[in-house]
């Protein structure tokens, strides 16, 4: 059963030394030349006014909120897509249900501008 | 049980070859002529060795050679471990979607089957999923790490964007695997030996879907808000230089050979050529042995895989040079108000075609 | 193409939650398009609450099993599921006055209502732990969402926030005792655990024990007994009074339903190693919220403190462990509704525009005042108090019997002491109605449908107290 994976594993390792090794010679190779001004983050030539450090507009939370939502009734499509010809008529109607409870969920978060952005 | 693992090695050092060797150094190339094609311009054509051009290809090997001697620069402020990791993180999900793709069929080579694909997962869908979303942890690490306003927008915008557009991706396959009924892609593309069974005629909204949405998970043009260079510098690898640069380069010009190898093998029959099985090939190619038929038929089919790759490819620059960047509000509007319902209904219409027709 | 079989549903008997999930949908729906008067939204909500109490009666061979024996509807889960729509119509009915006072605009309010109803059915008839966890986690996000309800205000947001947080924990507790029991039984089915047990084949002893303890404390934090009853003065005082009344009746019938079914059916055989420590839960349950009950000055508060104590007297069925426990907190829950929605009616009507008068000093003088409300309320605080012939009496009658009958005679004996504890405050409140003046003047907000609940939850007190025959044959 695991075997399968065997070449996805190594194809990963490998790939861990493909990205760590570049990150190597790029701070081996490039010349390191210091100081003060230069190290200041980018500001468009201004000294940084705000840390970015702080919180961030709670329109992000929402969308996170929204995905965890959907992604999990996402996930459930999955192994029922792969037997819907096996669950035939039975399984149709169950995810039409699914699919009008998630709809009003999608319905509830529209009309209440979850989904604006201003 | 060697013999198995040294096969499995090859493969995986011509997928390396192909994307990482091949594919992303040409295809910066091929952006830029491109666009000067486009736009009527010259482009790419300074590089040259001994007055020689080769319309540019030196350019190439000058970006390489430029951006492993530029200073790895991490600014005051950032941190350094998370700032040095993210670019690793988003680059290592780009090498390893391709484990599962199949980039041919299954063929005898001195009575041993070989399957040309790294690992035949029955999950094989589901792992890419899984894989490809982690590459969101790397760029809002990128953002966050830096200690830079447009980076933090940057990445922010990411985090909202590749969440927003995973659901709306992970739907519109929803179709496909109703129709295949598996999530195995050899399998997928085994079953699309058929013209008629090709996934752009069972499918043809979930293939438009799928590629826009896929368009935006890879953060291209029109779907390019993250980094958008008109607002945000470059939004959240602003603060990044030299190879670490790169690699945010190369994962996206990985992820879009992704992109067309698999859209090639949902829709557009993977290896296989339209009216063409495999017997027909093995038959035709008969007097040269089976090994022989069967190394002709390799060749064809990869060759035939990676030549629908690159028409995709190909596609996604010629949508990058024709449309304008959306604004942000449009893009998520885009996601969540038209593409998810779309989605929706796509599943429940193939569900009541499947179920009509049986 | 072999075809998957539809499994077999008795959708009948699954009816009363079906129908509150449409009727909770379609009241999210309707309040999108409703617009400031939310009356439609009241209505829709109390005809789907009838609604699913008839449709409770509807199987007509009892028990029903659904989902491969994973859920029942029994004669005591018909019982609590009448319960749980009666108090949520209550709510329902004290929020119609409270809301609009209060600034309580949101229409999801009564959705919630109904959901987490639906999680309260879901809770009285599983018979699995992964559908008790499905049960108890829509009951408690639907809470914490109540709980906190009123966003102007920080004492609610605190509830909701404090809740969650705590809520949350004990969440993680209960699904790891629930995991251990299934890693040390390899079944997740009640029935299959106290077969697995009966037949000794468990695979260790340790980790049933360990399960079992993380289990109280998981049901421990839900059902509000000591020493996990931190959260509920706090919630208690910071949520809307009509949620409360709610979280002291549906959802903790609900838990305390799931937790008697758990310890009654899936692990009595182990019965004396956990009877102990349930015991002493109880024993401290029932001291620590009555003594922590006299010291109070805000109503809400002491009403905590004493639903705590009342968790300690039901804990006692619990240890009991036989049918007569089950049929006894059913008793007990429903003449508890009676006697805290009628408590909080008058709470409720107690309020003002802009304060909501819930320091107990404010009852002063009432009996002079209003003769007609303080009657009510002596009469909720003698039945709380388990005086006959309220249905207090007869619910702690039950419950002392069902626990004599297994030879618990100590634990009742301090449970007996404890009730007269408890009169002490009831009556401190009764006393301060008659026999003080008020400081100031109340302008009592007499809302004819919060004196209507109050009138129903005196009848109820009463008749139930009198006549205990009807509604007890029913809980059989």
């Amino acid at each position: 059963m695991l075997e399968q994976y065997i070449g996805a594993t190594v194809m990963f390792i490998m790939a861990i030394g493909i990205a760590c090794g570049m990150v190597f010679m790029t701070s081996v190779l490039g010349p390191k030349r210091h100081f003060a001004e230069k190290m200041e983050p980018f500001e468009c030539g201004e000294k940084q006014i705000v840390s970015p450090h702080q919180r961030f507009s709670v329109k992000f939370y929402l969308v996170a909120v929204l995905f965890v939502l959907f992604d999990i009734e996402a996930v459930f499509f999955f192994p029922w897509a792969i037997l819907f010809k096996k669950l035939g008529m039975f399984g149709f109607v169950e995810m039409l249900f699914f699919i009008i409870i998630l709809g009003v969920g999608l319905c509830y978060v529209w009309i209440k501008g979850g989904l604006d952005w201003e | 049980m060697f013999v198995d693992f040294l096969i499995t090695l090859v493969k995986i050092l011509f997928i390396f070859g192909v994307t990482v060797g091949f594919f992303a150094p040409v295809l910066t190339w091929v952006e830029r002529k491109q666009s000067a094609i486009m736009q009527d311009r010259i482009g790419a054509n300074r590089a040259d060795i001994l007055g020689f051009t080769a319309f540019g290809l030196f350019h190439i090997i000058a970006d390489a050679l430029k951006m492993f001697t530029k200073e790895d620069f991490i600014p005051r402020g950032a941190n350094k471990a998370l700032h040095t990791l993210s670019p690793i993180v988003a680059l290592i999900p780009a090498l390893i979607t391709f484990a599962v793709i199949p980039f041919g069929g299954v063929y005898t080579l001195f009575g041993k089957e070989v399957n040309l694909v790294i690992s035949d997962l029955d999950v094989g869908l589901l792992f890419i999923f899984a894989v490809a979303s982690i590459a969101t942890y790397g760029y809002v690490i990128a953002g966050w790490s830096s200690n830079n306003n447009w980076s933090l927008l940057g990445s922010i915008r990411v985090a909202a964007q590749m969440i927003s557009y995973e659901v709306t991706m992970g739907l519109t396959i929803i179709g496909i695997l109703m129709v295949y009924g598996t999530m195995r892609l050899t399998e997928i593309g085994a079953i699309q030996e058929d013209f008629w069974r090709w996934g752009i005629f069972l499918q043809p909204v979930g293939f438009f879907l799928f590629f826009a949405a896929s368009i935006a998970e890879n953060k291209r043009i029109p779907f390019d808000a993250p980094e958008a260079e008109s607002e945000l510098v470059a939004g959240y690898f602003t603060e990044y230089s030299g190879l670490k640069f790169g690699m945010f380069f190369m994962a996206e010009f990985v992820e879009m050979v992704t992109i067309g190898a698999i859209v090639t093998l949902l829709f557009f029959g993977g290896w296989n050529l339209p009216f063409v099985t495999m017997d027909g090939i093995l038959s035709m190619f008969d007097f040269l042995g089976e090994t022989g038929a069967n190394i002709i038929a390799l060749l064809i089919h990869v060759g035939v895989f990676f030549a629908k790759v690159c028409f995709f490819i190909f596609f996604q620059m010629i949508v990058r040079w024709t449309l304008p960047r959306f604004r942000y509000d449009q893009i998520m509007k885009l996601g969540w108000k038209i593409l998810l319902p779309l989605s929706l209904a796509n599943i429940l219409i193939t569900g009541a075609v499947i179920l009509a027709l049986e | 193409m072999e075809h998957i079989p539809a499994p077999a549903i008795d959708f009948i008997s699954l009816a009363p939650a079906l129908i509150l999930s449409v009727f909770g949908m379609l009241v999210l729906l309707m309040d999108l398009f409703a617009g400031k008067n939310k009356n439609l939204l009241v209505f829709a909500s109390l005809v789907g609450l009838v609604l699913a109490g008839v449709s409770a009666f509807a199987p007509k061979a009892l028990p029903v099993v659904s989902f491969g024996g994973s859920y029942v509807v029994d004669h005591l889960s018909v019982f609590f599921t009448l319960i749980f729509v009666f108090s949520s119509a209550l709510t329902i009915l004290l929020s119609i006055e409270y809301n609009p006072r209060n600034g309580i605009r949101a229409g999801e309010y009564y959705a919630l209502i109904l959901f987490c109803t639906v999680g309260m059915i879901l809770l009285a008839s599983a018979t699995d732990l992964i559908m008790i966890f499905l049960g108890i986690e829509v009951v408690s996000i639907c809470l914490y969402v109540l709980a906190g309800i009123k966003r102007g205000d920080v004492k609610s947001n605190e509830a909701a926030l404090k809740y969650f947080l705590l809520g949350a924990f004990a969440t993680g507790f209960l699904v790891y005792g629930m995991t251990l029991l299934y890693g040390a039984t390899g079944t997740t089915k009640l029935a299959g655990i106290a077969e697995v047990i009966h037949s000794g084949q468990t695979n260790s002893d340790t980790l049933l024990l360990l399960g079992t303890v993380l289990l109280i404390i998981g049901f421990g934090f839900k059902v509000a007994s000591v020493p996990f009853h931190m959260w509920a003065p706090d919630v208690y005082e910071g949520a809307p009074s009509p949620v409360t009344a709610f979280m002291a009746v549906g959802p903790k019938a609900a838990a305390l339903v799931a937790f008697y079914r758990v310890f009654a059916t899936a692990i009595p055989e182990i019965g004396t190693t956990w009877d102990t420590l349930l015991m002493v839960v109880a024993v401290a349950t029932m001291v620590i919220g009555n003594f922590g009950a006299i010291v109070q000055t805000n109503i809400k508060r002491l009403l905590a403190y004493s639903s705590i104590s009342h968790v300690g007297y039901l804990l006692i069925a619990i240890i009991a462990r036989n049918s007569l426990g089950g049929s006894a907190i059913a008793y007990y829950m429903m003449a508890y509704a009676f006697m805290i929605f009628g408590t909080f009616g008058i709470v409720i009507l107690l309020g003002e525009k802009n304060s909501e008068n819930l320091e107990i000093k404010n009852y002063a003088g009432l009996g002079v005042k209003q003769p007609a409300i303080a009657l009510c309320m002596t009469v909720f605080m003698l039945s709380l108090g388990g005086m006959p012939p309220f249905a207090g009496f007869i619910a702690k009658f039950y419950i002392f019997g069902a626990a004599i009958k297994e030879g618990y005679v100590v634990l009742v004996v301090i449970a007996v002491l404890n009730s007269v504890v408890s009169l002490y405050y009831y009556l401190k409140i009764v006393v301060l109605m008659y026999m003080k003046d008020s400081e100031r003047e109340l302008e009592l907000s007499m809302g004819p449908i919060t004196l209507a609940v109050v009138a129903i939850a005196v009848f109820g007190t009463i008749e139930m107290g009198l006549f205990p025959d009807p509604i007890l044959q029913l809980t059989q």
